[in-house]
C-alpha cells in the first residue's frame, strides 16, 4: 500500500512537471508576452516600449532559463536600478531592495509560487482563498447532486424497462444534454428576472418581497451564502452533472437486480424495498462511487462556465481571468493544484472501490 | 469653486470671439464652455458671457451618508501617468484630485488650481495653485509639487506615459524641458510653452493627469498620499475596490462634497448580463457604463438612464502600407458600399449621430458643414472591378467588444449584400491591441477630445505613433499645422473644410457614427449623471 | 403586413423543413422494410429510443444537407428594421425575398430560423469529423499499447493521463488563441494527429490483403492517394488542386477537440483491447500464426464495436457541447457564424427580453444532443440483446 501511494505520487510530481511546462513553453510565446506587455504597461504603447517592459521585468531571458528560475533551479534575474536599488525577481518576491539582501534563487523549491500579474497579489495569498470559494460551491454541488443522482438511478434500475425507468432515464439523459451555459441562462430568465419568468407573478401575488426570486448574480456569496444567491449556480452544475452518474447508477442497479442472490433473496420472500436498501444497494453503488470520484476533475469545466457566468470569484474564475490576461505564474500555479485535483480524486476513487469491493486488492 | 471675482473685461479676447460664434450659432453652448474656461475664464464668468446664469449645481439639499455601490472594471492599479483606462483613475479619484475638471455641460473648472490664465498666442500658462489645500500625511500643497508633476508627466522614459504625449510643447528629448515650468511664488507656476497649444489645460484634466506627492512610489493603493477627502480601504482587482470618507484628514473643499461614506467599486465581469442579474438582486446601485439593448433593460428595471453626446467614435480604417488598401479607389469603393446611418441604427442602436467619413464631429467647434456623401453599391462595385479588384476578398478585423463587433459585421454585411466578398476576423480585447497600428483593415475606438484638431494630430499627421491609418499627405500636413495655430475656431473652420474634404477624397475611414454614452443609477443616486469622458466623481454625488 | 401567430410560424416551418420531412420518411420507410437484413443498424428499429434518437439525429443530418433549399433568407444578411424582431415578424420592405422572420431577428437584424438550420451544417461539419479523427487515433494508439503492452503501453498512458489531466477550458484557452494561430504549434500538431487516419488506413489495408499483392498495391495505393492528398489540404493546406483546405481558425479549433478527446478513445480502446486479447479467438489466431496488426484491426476491433459506437455517438454529442463552451468564451469560432454555441453565446445577454435568439439553437443544440444519447442508449440495448 505504502510502495503504491509512493509510486503514485511520483506519478503526480513528474505530471505537474510535464504540465507546467507545457503551460509555461504556450504562454510565454513572443506574442503571448507581448500581450501581456500591453496589458501591463498600457494598451497603446509602441513595440520598442514593449522590448523594454520585458527587459526590465525579466522576461527578456530565455524561455528554459525563466522556467528554471520559476523552479527555483537557476537564479532569479536581476537588474540594477542604482547604486543602493536593486530589482529583481527575487528582490521583488520578498519586496526587498538593498543589492545583495535578496537570496539567489526563489521558485517552487524555495516555496515561493511567484506574483499575479493580474491580481496584483502573490499566487499564494490568490489561490487558496479561491480554492475555499469553490470548495464550497463544489461542495453544495455534491450535496445536492450525489443524492438526487444516486434516487434517480436507483429507481430506474430497479424495475428495468418499467415506466418509471423510462421517464427517469429520459429525465438524466436530458439534463447531460443541457450545458451549463444553457441551463444557468434559462434559470436567471426563470427565476432571477424582474422582467421574466416567474418572479413578476410571485411578486405580484406578494409572495416575495423583492422584486427577484433568486439573485442571478452569485457574488455577494463570497461574503455571505444564502439561499437565494447560492441556489442557481449549485442548481445548474448539479443538473448538469447529475444525469452521468445517474445513468451508471441506473446501469449498475439493473446489473445487480439480475444478480443470483437477488432473486434467491426474492425466493425467500423479502420485500422488495428490503431487497433494494439492503441487498442490491451496497453492490450497486461501487460503480457510482468511482464515477462521481472522476467526475470531480471533470465538473471543473463546468465550474468555470458557472462561476463566470454568475460572476463568483472562485478557482474556475481565477482560472478563466488567469488564461484571459496571460497570467503565467498563476495559471501555471492553477495547473499544479488540477494535476493534484486530478490525480488525487483518481487515487481516492482506486482506493476507494477497493474498499467497497473486497474482491479486489491494491498491488 | 467660483470664488474668482473676474470682469469680463479681462477675459481673454479669444474666449470673447468665441462667445459671439456661440451666439451666432457657429459653436454649440458645450463647446464654447469648454473653450472658454479651457483659457481660464471661470465658469461662471463663461455663462456670463452668453448672457446665462451658471445653473445651480444642486437642487435639493444633499444628505449625508449611506454606501454606494457602482459597477466597473477593477484594473490592476499603477502610477497614474501611465493609466489607459478611467476605470484606473475613478478608482482613485478620491485621494489623487487634478488641477483642472472636465463637467459635463462642458466646462473645464479648477480643482487644486484657484485660477489660471494664458498669454494671448497662448504660449504662455499662469497657474494659481489653490491656497489651503493639504495633503493627507499634513503637507501643505505647494508650487513645488506641481512642477514636480509636470516632470513626471513629461518623462517619456517611462513606458505607457501617455501624459508625454500630450505635453510636447514642455518637453525636450523625452524630459520635461529646463526652462518650461517655472515656479514663480509658493503658488504660482508658469508654463512657458514651445509652440502655441490652446489644448493644454483641457490636457491638465484627462484622467492620467492625476497629482501625486512628491514621496508617491508609483502605487496608488499602497501609498495613498492625495489630496481629496476619501481613502482606499480595499483593492482586489478583478472583485473590488472599496473607499471611504478619511476621517484623518480635512479636505480643502469640506462642506461642499463627499457625502457619501462609502463607496464600493464591484467588478462583474465583462457581460453585462451579469449586471443586469446583479442590479436586479439589488447589489448595485450604479453603472460605470451601460450599452446597447441593455439600457433598454436597465431602464426597464428601474434604474434613471442619463446620457452623454460626445465625439468618441469607431474609426474603421484602411492602413494604406497594406495591399490592396494602397489604391484610393479601393478605400473609396469601401465606404461608397456602406451606409452609415444603416450602421448607427444596426451597430449601435441609433445611439448617436451618423458619420460622414472623416474624423472631425458636429459638435467641435471648428467642424465645417460638407454636402452629404453618397452611398452607391454599384458604383462601389464598378469601382473595384475597374481597378481589378472585383473578385478580391476583403477582410475586416476588429476586437470583440460588442459594440466593435456588431458595427463590423454590419459594415461587412453591407459591403457583402453589394456583392463584394468580405470576410470577418474578431480578436480578444487583449490581443487586439498587439497589431492595431498595422492591421490592413480593422476597427480602432477612439475616445472624445474637445478639439477637432487633437485626434486628428494625433492619428492623421504623417509619421504620427498612432497613424494606424499610415496616411501620408504633405497638403494635409500643412493644413493641420495651420490649424493648431489659429485660435479663432471661425477661421480655423476655413482650413478644417478643406482638411475633412481631404480626409474623404482619400478614402482614409469609414466613419460610421458619433456615439452617445449612457449610465444608469438607481432613483436615490443624485448627481450622478453620465461623464462624456466616463469620469465618476463620486465626491459631488449623495444618496437619498 | 400583421406579425405571423404561432400555428402559422409552424406552420410556415413546417413546410420550409419539406425535404427534410421527405428524407426522413424515404430512410424510415426503406429502414423498416428491410430491417432484418441491415445488422445492428436493423436492431435500432426495434428499439423505440433508438429510433427517436436516430430520428431526432437524421433531422438535424438532413437539415444541414438541404439547408441551402431551407433557409428563407441569407443567414449573415442584416435587415433595416430587423433588430430583435419578434418571431413572425413581416419585413418592412421585402423586395423579394421571403416576407417574414420565421423565428424572429436577432441582435444583429439576422433572420435567427436561417441561422439556426445553416448552424446545423456549421456544427455537423466539424463535430462527427472530429470525433471521428479522435476514434481513429485512440484506436491505432490503444490497440498496440493493449494487445503489445510493456514500454510501450506505460509510455503512452502516461501522455494520454497527461493530456486528461489538464482542465479542458485551460487548454483550450492555451491552444485557441490567435497567438498561436502565429506559431506552427496548430501545424504541427495537425500534421501528426491528421496523419493517424492514412496510417490507420494503410495498416488496416496492408494486415488484411498483405497476402494478395495485386489488391494490396492497388486498396493501399489508393488510400495513400487519397488520404495524402486529403492531408497536405487539411494539415498545411498545400493541397495542389484547392479541394481540401481549412482556415487556420477552424484548423485550431479542431486540432484542439481532437487533442482534448483521443486520450478518452485511448483509454476505452486500450481496456477493451486488454479484456478482449485473453479471448480464445485470439488466442486462435495467435497459433494460426497471424500477425499483430491483423489480429488487432480484424480481431480485436470488430468485436470491440459495440462499445465503441456507442462511445462515438455520445462523443459526438459531447464535442457539439465542447464546441458551444468554446463560443461561451469566445474562443475560435468564426465571426458571424451561425454555429449554435457562438449563437446561444451572444443571445443569452438578451434572453429575458428577446428569448427566441437564444432559445431556438439552444433547443436545436439540446435535440441534437439528446438525440445521439438517445440512439447511442438504443444501440447499446440491442447490441446487449446479441
Amino acid at each position: 500500500m505504502l510502495l503504491f501511494l509512493i509510486r503514485r505520487t511520483g506519478v503526480m510530481i513528474v505530471t505537474a512537471l510535464c504540465l507546467t511546462f507545457v503551460v509555461f513553453y504556450l504562454t510565454n510565446l513572443p506574442a503571448k508576452l507581448e500581450t501581456l506587455a500591453k496589458t501591463q504597461a498600457g494598451t497603446r504603447i509602441s513595440d520598442a516600449e514593449v522590448v523594454t517592459w520585458l527587459d526590465r521585468n525579466g522576461y527578456g531571458q530565455p524561455m528554459l532559463v525563466r522556467y528554471g528560475e520559476w523552479l527555483g533551479v537557476m537564479p532569479g534575474w536581476t537588474r540594477e536600478v542604482s547604486d543602493e536599488v536593486m530589482d529583481g525577481r527575487c528582490y521583488r518576491a520578498y519586496d526587498l531592495r538593498e543589492p545583495g539582501s535578496a537570496p539567489t534563487r526563489c521558485g517552487l523549491f524555495q516555496g515561493y509560487w511567484g506574483e499575479s500579474t493580474r491580481f496584483r497579489a502573490t499566487v499564494a495569498e490568490v489561490i487558496p482563498t479561491r480554492l475555499g470559494a469553490t470548495g464550497l460551491l463544489m461542495m453544495w454541488a455534491l450535496i445536492v447532486m450525489v443524492p438526487m443522482a444516486l434516487v434517480v438511478g436507483v429507481a430506474a434500475g430497479m424495475r428495468e424497462g418499467s415506466r418509471t425507468d423510462r421517464s427517469l432515464s429520459t429525465f438524466a439523459i436530458a439534463s447531460t444534454a443541457t450545458p451549463e451555459y444553457v441551463s444557468g441562462v434559462v434559470f436567471i430568465a426563470l427565476l432571477a428576472s424582474s422582467t421574466a419568468g416567474l418572479s413578476p407573478l410571485l411578486a405580484q401575488w406578494g409572495w416575495i418581497d423583492g422584486p427577484v426570486l433568486f439573485q442571478g448574480n452569485a457574488r455577494s456569496a463570497l461574503e455571505k451564502i444564502t439561499f437565494w444567491n447560492f441556489t442557481l449556480p449549485v442548481l445548474t452544475i448539479a443538473l448538469y452533472g447529475m444525469g452521468y452518474i445517474a445513468r451508471i447508477t441506473r446501469a449498475s442497479m439493473t446489473e445487480v437486480m439480475t444478480q443470483q442472490y437477488i432473486r434467491t433473496a426474492r425466493l425467500k420472500g423479502v420485500s422488495f424495498a428490503n431487497i433494494v436498501l439492503r441487498h442490491a444497494l451496497r453492490n450497486a453503488l461501487i460503480a457510482p462511487f468511482t464515477v462521481i470520484m472522476l467526475q470531480i476533475p471533470w465538473l471543473l469545466t463546468g465550474v468555470v462556465i458557472v462561476e463566470v457566468l454568475f460572476s463568483y470569484p472562485g478557482f474556475g474564475w481565477t482560472l478563466f481571468e488567469a488564461a484571459v490576461n496571460n497570467d503565467i505564474e498563476l495559471l501555471l500555479a492553477a495547473s499544479v493544484v488540477a494535476v493534484i485535483v486530478v490525480l488525487l480524486t483518481q487515487l481516492i476513487s482506486d482506493i476507494g472501490y477497493v474498499y467497497l469491493n473486497p474482491r479486489i486488492r491494491v498491488t | 469653486m467660483s470664488d474668482k471675482k473676474r470682469k469680463a473685461t479681462e477675459l481673454h479676447s479669444a474666449a470673447r470671439l468665441y462667445a459671439r460664434e456661440c451666439e451666432e450659432g457657429k459653436l454649440s453652448r458645450r463647446e464654447f464652455l469648454t473653450r472658454a474656461t479651457a483659457l481660464g475664464v471661470a465658469a461662471p464668468a463663461a455663462y456670463g458671457l452668453l448672457g446665462l446664469t451658471a445653473p445651480a449645481a444642486r437642487a435639493d439639499t444633499p444628505q449625508m451618508g449611506g454606501t454606494l455601490r457602482i459597477q466597473m472594471d477593477v484594473r490592476a492599479q499603477r502610477d497614474p501617468r501611465t493609466w489607459d483606462w478611467s476605470e484606473l483613475a475613478n478608482a482613485c479619484r478620491g485621494w489623487l484630485e487634478y488641477l483642472v475638471q472636465y463637467n459635463r455641460d462642458g466646462t473645464i473648472t479648477p480643482v487644486l488650481l484657484e485660477d489660471w490664465e494664458a498669454n494671448e498666442d497662448a504660449t504662455e500658462y499662469t497657474l494659481m495653485v489653490r491656497q489651503g489645500v493639504t495633503w493627507n500625511n499634513g503637507d501643505a500643497l505647494t508650487a513645488e509639487h506641481i512642477r514636480h508633476n509636470f516632470e513626471r508627466w513629461c518623462d517619456a522614459s517611462v513606458e505607457g506615459n501617455s501624459m508625454a504625449s500630450r505635453l510636447g510643447a514642455l518637453m525636450e528629448d523625452g524630459q520635461l524641458r529646463d526652462d518650461a515650468v517655472e515656479v514663480v511664488d509658493d503658488h504660482t507656476v508658469r508654463l512657458h510653452l514651445s509652440s502655441p497649444d490652446v489644448t493644454i489645460i483641457a490636457n491638465l484634466a484627462d484622467y492620467p493627469a492625476a497629482v501625486v506627492h512628491p514621496e508617491f512610489s508609483g502605487d496608488p493603493i499602497r501609498d495613498p498620499i492625495g489630496t481629496g477627502p476619501y481613502r482606499p480601504v480595499s483593492y482586489e482587482t478583478g472583485i473590488r475596490a472599496v473607499v471611504e470618507r478619511n476621517p484623518d484628514h480635512t479636505w480643502w473643499n469640506e462642506g461642499n462634497g463627499a457625502w457619501i461614506d462609502r463607496v464600493e467599486f464591484i467588478d462583474l465581469g465583462t457581460d453585462p448580463a451579469a449586471w443586469v442579474a446583479s442590479a436586479e438582486g439589488g447589489e448595485i446601485d450604479m453603472l460605470y457604463e451601460t450599452t446597447g439593448d441593455f439600457i433598454d433593460i436597465f431602464t426597464a428595471i428601474g434604474m434613471v438612464e442619463t446620457e452623454a453626446v460626445t465625439s468618441a467614435t469607431l474609426a474603421v480604417r484602411f492602413n494604406q502600407d497594406s495591399e490592396p488598401y494602397d489604391n484610393r479607389n479601393v478605400r473609396r469603393a469601401l465606404q461608397m458600399a456602406v451606409n452609415n446611418a444603416e450602421v448607427l441604427e444596426l451597430g449601435y442602436n441609433d445611439r448617436g449621430i451618423a458619420g460622414e467619413n472623416h474624423h472631425v464631429c458636429p459638435i467641435h467647434p471648428e467642424y465645417a458643414e460638407l454636402p452629404p456623401i453618397e452611398m452607391d453599391r454599384e458604383a462601389a462595385v464598378a469601382m473595384l472591378e475597374a481597378e481589378g479588384h472585383g473578385d478580391t476578398e476583403f477582410e475586416l478585423i476588429s476586437s470583440d467588444e460588442t459594440f466593435h463587433a456588431d458595427t463590423c459585421d454590419n459594415i461587412a454585411a453591407q459591403i457583402r449584400a453589394a456583392g463584394i466578398s468580405i470576410r470577418r476576423t474578431i480578436l480578444p480585447g487583449a490581443t487586439f491591441w498587439n497589431d492595431w497600428l498595422t492591421y490592413p483593415f480593422s476597427a480602432t475606438s477612439w475616445a472624445m477630445r474637445p478639439l477637432g484638431v487633437q485626434v486628428l494630430n494625433l492619428a492623421y499627421r504623417s509619421g504620427e505613433a498612432w497613424n494606424e491609418s499610415a496616411f501620408s499627405n504633405a497638403e494635409f500636413d500643412e493644413l493641420l499645422a495651420e490649424a493648431n495655430g489659429i485660435a479663432d475656431a471661425d477661421e480655423r473652420r476655413v482650413v478644417m473644410e478643406r482638411l475633412q474634404l481631404i480626409m474623404q477624397e482619400e478614402g482614409l475611414v469609414i466613419l460610421p457614427y458619433w456615439r452617445s454614452l449612457y449610465r444608469h443609477a438607481r432613483p436615490n443616486v443624485h448627481n450622478a449623471e453620465m461623464h462624456p469622458t466616463f469620469e465618476v466623481h463620486f465626491q459631488n454625488y449623495w444618496m437619498s | 403586413m400583421d406579425t405571423l401567430g404561432w400555428l402559422d410560424i409552424l406552420g410556415r416551418i413546417a413546410v420550409q423543413l419539406l425535404p427534410v420531412w421527405v428524407a426522413l420518411v424515404a430512410v424510415f420507410a426503406i429502414s423498416i422494410t428491410f430491417k432484418r437484413r441491415l445488422g445492428l443498424y436493423g436492431k435500432l428499429f426495434d428499439s423505440n429510443v433508438g429510433m427517436v434518437g436516430f430520428a431526432l439525429v437524421m433531422f438535424w443530418v438532413f437539415a444541414a444537407v438541404f439547408a441551402d433549399w431551407i433557409i428563407t433568407h441569407d443567414p449573415l444578411a442584416q435587415i433595416s428594421g430587423m433588430r430583435n424582431a419578434t418571431p413572425g415578424s413581416p419585413l418592412r420592405d421585402p423586395d423579394g425575398r421571403y416576407e417574414y422572420f420565421l423565428l424572429g431577428g436577432d441582435a444583429l437584424a439576422r433572420d435567427v430560423f436561417s441561422r439556426m438550420v445553416m448552424g446545423a451544417r456549421e456544427v455537423l461539419r466539424i463535430a462527427p469529423f472530429a470525433a471521428m479523427i479522435s476514434f481513429m487515433i485512440g484506436i491505432t494508439l490503444g490497440l498496440p499499447a493493449g494487445y503489445i503492452g510493456g514500454r510501450f503501453d506505460t509510455g503512452l498512458t502516461f501522455v494520454a493521463n497527461l493530456v486528461l489531466a489538464f482542465p479542458v477550458i485551460l487548454l483550450f484557452f492555451l491552444l485557441v488563441a490567435p497567438e498561436i494561430q502565429e506559431t506552427a504549434i496548430p501545424r504541427v500538431m495537425a500534421g501528426v494527429l491528421f496523419i493517424v487516419p492514412v496510417i490507420f488506413f494503410t495498416v488496416l489495408l496492408n494486415a488484411r490483403f498483405f497476402t494478395q499483392p495485386a489488391k494490396r498495391n492497388l486498396y493501399v495505393g489508393g488510400v495513400l492517394l487519397v488520404g495524402l492528398w486529403a492531408y497536405s489540404g487539411l494539415a498545411f493546406n498545400a493541397d495542389p488542386l484547392g479541394v481540401w483546405g481549412m482556415s487556420p481558425n477552424l484548423l485550431n479549433v479542431f486540432v484542439a477537440v481532437v487533442f482534448v478527446n483521443s486520450p478518452t478513445v485511448f483509454r476505452i480502446v486500450r481496456g477493451i483491447t486488454l479484456d478482449i486479447k485473453t479471448r480464445d479467438y485470439v488466442a486462435a489466431a495467435q497459433t494460426r500464426g497471424e500477425g499483430p496488426w491483423y489480429i488487432m484491426l480484424w480481431e480485436i476491433l470488430p468485436n470491440a464495436r459495440g462499445p465503441l459506437i456507442v462511445d462515438f455517438c455520445l462523443r459526438i454529442g459531447y464535442t457539439t457541447i465542447l464546441l458551444g463552451t468554446l463560443g461561451f468564451f469566445g474562443l475560435g469560432v468564426a465571426p458571424e457564424s451561425p454555429d449554435w454555441g457562438s449563437t446561444i453565446n451572444q443571445g443569452r445577454r438578451l434572453l429575458t427580453i428577446y428569448p427566441h435568439a437564444a432559445l431556438a439553437p439552444a433547443l436545436a443544440l439540446m435535440s441534437l444532443v439528446l438525440g445521439l444519447n438517445l440512439l447511442a442508449d438504443g444501440l447499446r440495448e440491442e447490441s446487449l440483446k446479441d
